[in-house]
């Protein structure tokens, strides 16, 4: 399959390590992936809602599947922007939800969670067995496949992750208050509902671009682990933010190289790996909230403060 | 008329969460600068009531006043101190961080706060007693000082009306004593203090006038007139658990002028 998108795994003629151009092209738009998604993540995670991706993620199966029935195209803005779609539906339905039918947050996002995916599964697997023309190879978005992106596709990817750190930035101020203190922002005039609203979208939007790289079931991941291995390290909302981001990239790099050493390999669980890795390294070793520090003073018999 | 408006107006204001009415028909207007407690039992409204006049919760009848206007005309005169137990304190900020917060309504979406932000921020955290805290993570704090952070954001809105929801629940005595006094300050500099507080001894020995609410308004007006036995039975009336702290409030203030 990889060999009839025309991308070779490794080009023994690469111009660096080995590596084709569209290989390391793919690397460095994946790597700004990994590093929005962080970005991103940290807002999400900060605001108590880690789990709004989740739900978002497992319906971008469905959007996937009815772009391609739909358009009959397969190439990756068509097939994303049906993900889009689906994922912010799925975001609308889960806030019908809560608000309208009253169900509890957890129950409501396992509602979305499940039905949505199954749904998309289903589709898939009728899209496979009709043996439609090209609707093969449309379930590399279940666990990401990035060896068949195309040097233009990464560069779509790094676009729109490189529109999600300018917004972060921008509203970073705004977007840490109300996280912070939701009420307070409200008092002092500001529009919380819509600065929520655009932090759930700008997560929709990095869970949809995260996609190739990680797949529908994992892409979470990538938008959950990094700042929670992040807040490890520091007390401070701006340095969390670059360190998630970092964490998100180096697990999106080493995902994507391991992933390169076996043709066929799925990438997600690869670059979901590399970031649990990074995040157990940050859970044990981390100053002051890490096990080994945490022991170390126990044993020491000092005070905590 | 905008010549006399009241300070902070409440006109028969009547809110619901869902279809549970919480509070009744309350008229309050607090016309003179003054220390203002807001006192009643647990769920009688007295935190609803705040959140009512900040637009936080929606009024389903009357209307609330700030200097004669709705409150979206008037927000940077109106300071605002939540619960404490509302945000999560191992949040990633330092005390500074929080404290900034409170310029930001005058710094508007896109400006960050710069050094004269900064030095506010300092000259708020000085005035209670934590300047030396600064850079410190706000969940490495007592809950005193925790409170008293909340006080120097509110300070730092720099605002001619603070609304404070319980800003002495769980408070060390120290830090009690701290609180009242920048609190009586401000009060001094000729602005309106309104504390939601449910400490009637505290309230007897410090708020100039008080409301007492029990879902409505029971009464209102100068500490020493409403804090009397029968509004206060009146307030807490069917709470026994409440009648010995009762007794002790009374007969405290009796010993005190």
């Amino acid at each position: 399959m990889t060999a009839a998108t025309g991308m070779p795994l490794v080009a023994a003629a690469g111009p660096i390590g080995g590596l084709s151009y569209n290989t390391l092209v793919v690397l460095a738009g994946v790597a700004t992936v990994g590093f929005a998604a962080g970005v991103a993540g940290t807002l999400a995670l900060l605001r108590r809602r880690p789990l709004v991706g989740d739900a978002a993620a497992h319906a971008t199966l469905l959007g996937v599947g009815a772009a391609f029935l739909l358009t009959g195209r397969r190439d990756l803005p068509t097939l994303l922007a049906g993900a889009l779609v689906a994922a912010v539906a799925a975001l609308v339905v889960l806030v019908f939800l809560r608000r309208i039918v009253r169900t509890r947050d957890d129950a409501a996002t396992a509602i979305v969670i499940g039905v949505s995916f199954g749904a998309g599964l289903a589709l898939l697997a009728g899209i496979t067995a009709r043996g439609l023309p090209g609707g093969a190879g449309l379930e590399q978005f279940l666990l990401g496949h990035t060896a068949a992106l195309t040097a233009q596709d990464a560069l779509l990817l790094a676009a729109a992750s490189c529109a999600t750190v300018t917004l972060v930035a921008v509203a970073f101020k705004e977007l840490v208050l109300v996280a912070f203190d939701a009420p307070f922002a409200a008092a002092i005039g500001r529009p919380v509902g819509l600065i929520d609203t655009a932090l759930v979208a700008l997560v929709a939007v990095m869970v949809v671009v995260g996609l190739p790289a990680a797949g529908a079931v994992l892409v979470t991941a990538l938008v959950v682990i990094p700042p929670v291995a992040a807040r490890q390290w520091t007390t401070r909302a701006g340095r969390m933010l670059l360190l998630a981001g970092l964490f998100g990239l180096a697990a999106a790099v080493a995902g994507v190289l391991a992933s390169t050493l076996r043709p066929g390999l799925a990438t997600g669980p690869l670059v979901v790996l590399a970031a649990a890795a990074i995040c157990f390294v940050s859970f044990a070793v981390a100053p002051e909230r890490g096990w080994i520090w945490r022991r170390s003073r126990l044993r020491g018999g000092e005070a905590s403060p | 008329m905008t010549a006399t408006a009241p300070i902070l107006e409440l006109h028969d204001v009547t809110v619901a969460y869902g279809r549970r009415p919480v509070l009744w028909n309350v008229d309050l207007a607090i016309t003179e600068p003054c220390l203002f407690g807001v006192i009643g039992p647990n769920g009688a409204g007295k935190s609803t009531l705040l959140k009512a006049a900040l637009g936080l919760v929606p009024v389903v009848g009357g209307y609330v006043r700030f200097f004669g206007a709705p409150l979206a005309r008037v927000r940077g005169r109106v300071g605002y101190v939540p619960q404490r137990e509302t945000v999560d304190w191992d949040f990633p900020v330092s005390v500074m961080d929080v404290v900034l917060m409170g310029t930001y309504g005058r710094l508007g979406w896109l400006r960050r706060p710069g050094a004269r932000e900064r030095e506010l921020a300092r000259h708020c955290l000085d005035r209670v007693g934590l300047v030396g805290l600064a850079d410190r993570q706000i969940g490495r704090l007592s809950g005193g000082q925790q409170q008293r952070v909340f006080l120097a954001r509110a300070l730092a809105q720099q605002a001619d009306v603070y609304l404070l929801d319980e800003p002495l629940a769980g408070v060390d005595v120290r830090s009690q004593e701290q609180i009242f006094e920048v609190l009586a300050a401000v009060r001094d500099e000729g602005k309106l203090v309104v504390v939601v507080h449910h400490d009637l001894r505290t309230a007897a020995e410090w708020f100039d006038r008080v409301a007492l609410i029990d879902m409505r308004l029971v009464a209102t007006g100068p500490t020493a007139e409403v804090l009397t036995p029968d509004n206060l039975r009146r307030t807490y009336s069917g709470r026994v658990e409440l009648l010995e702290e009762l007794g002790r409030a009374v007969a405290e203030r009796g010993r005190t002028p």
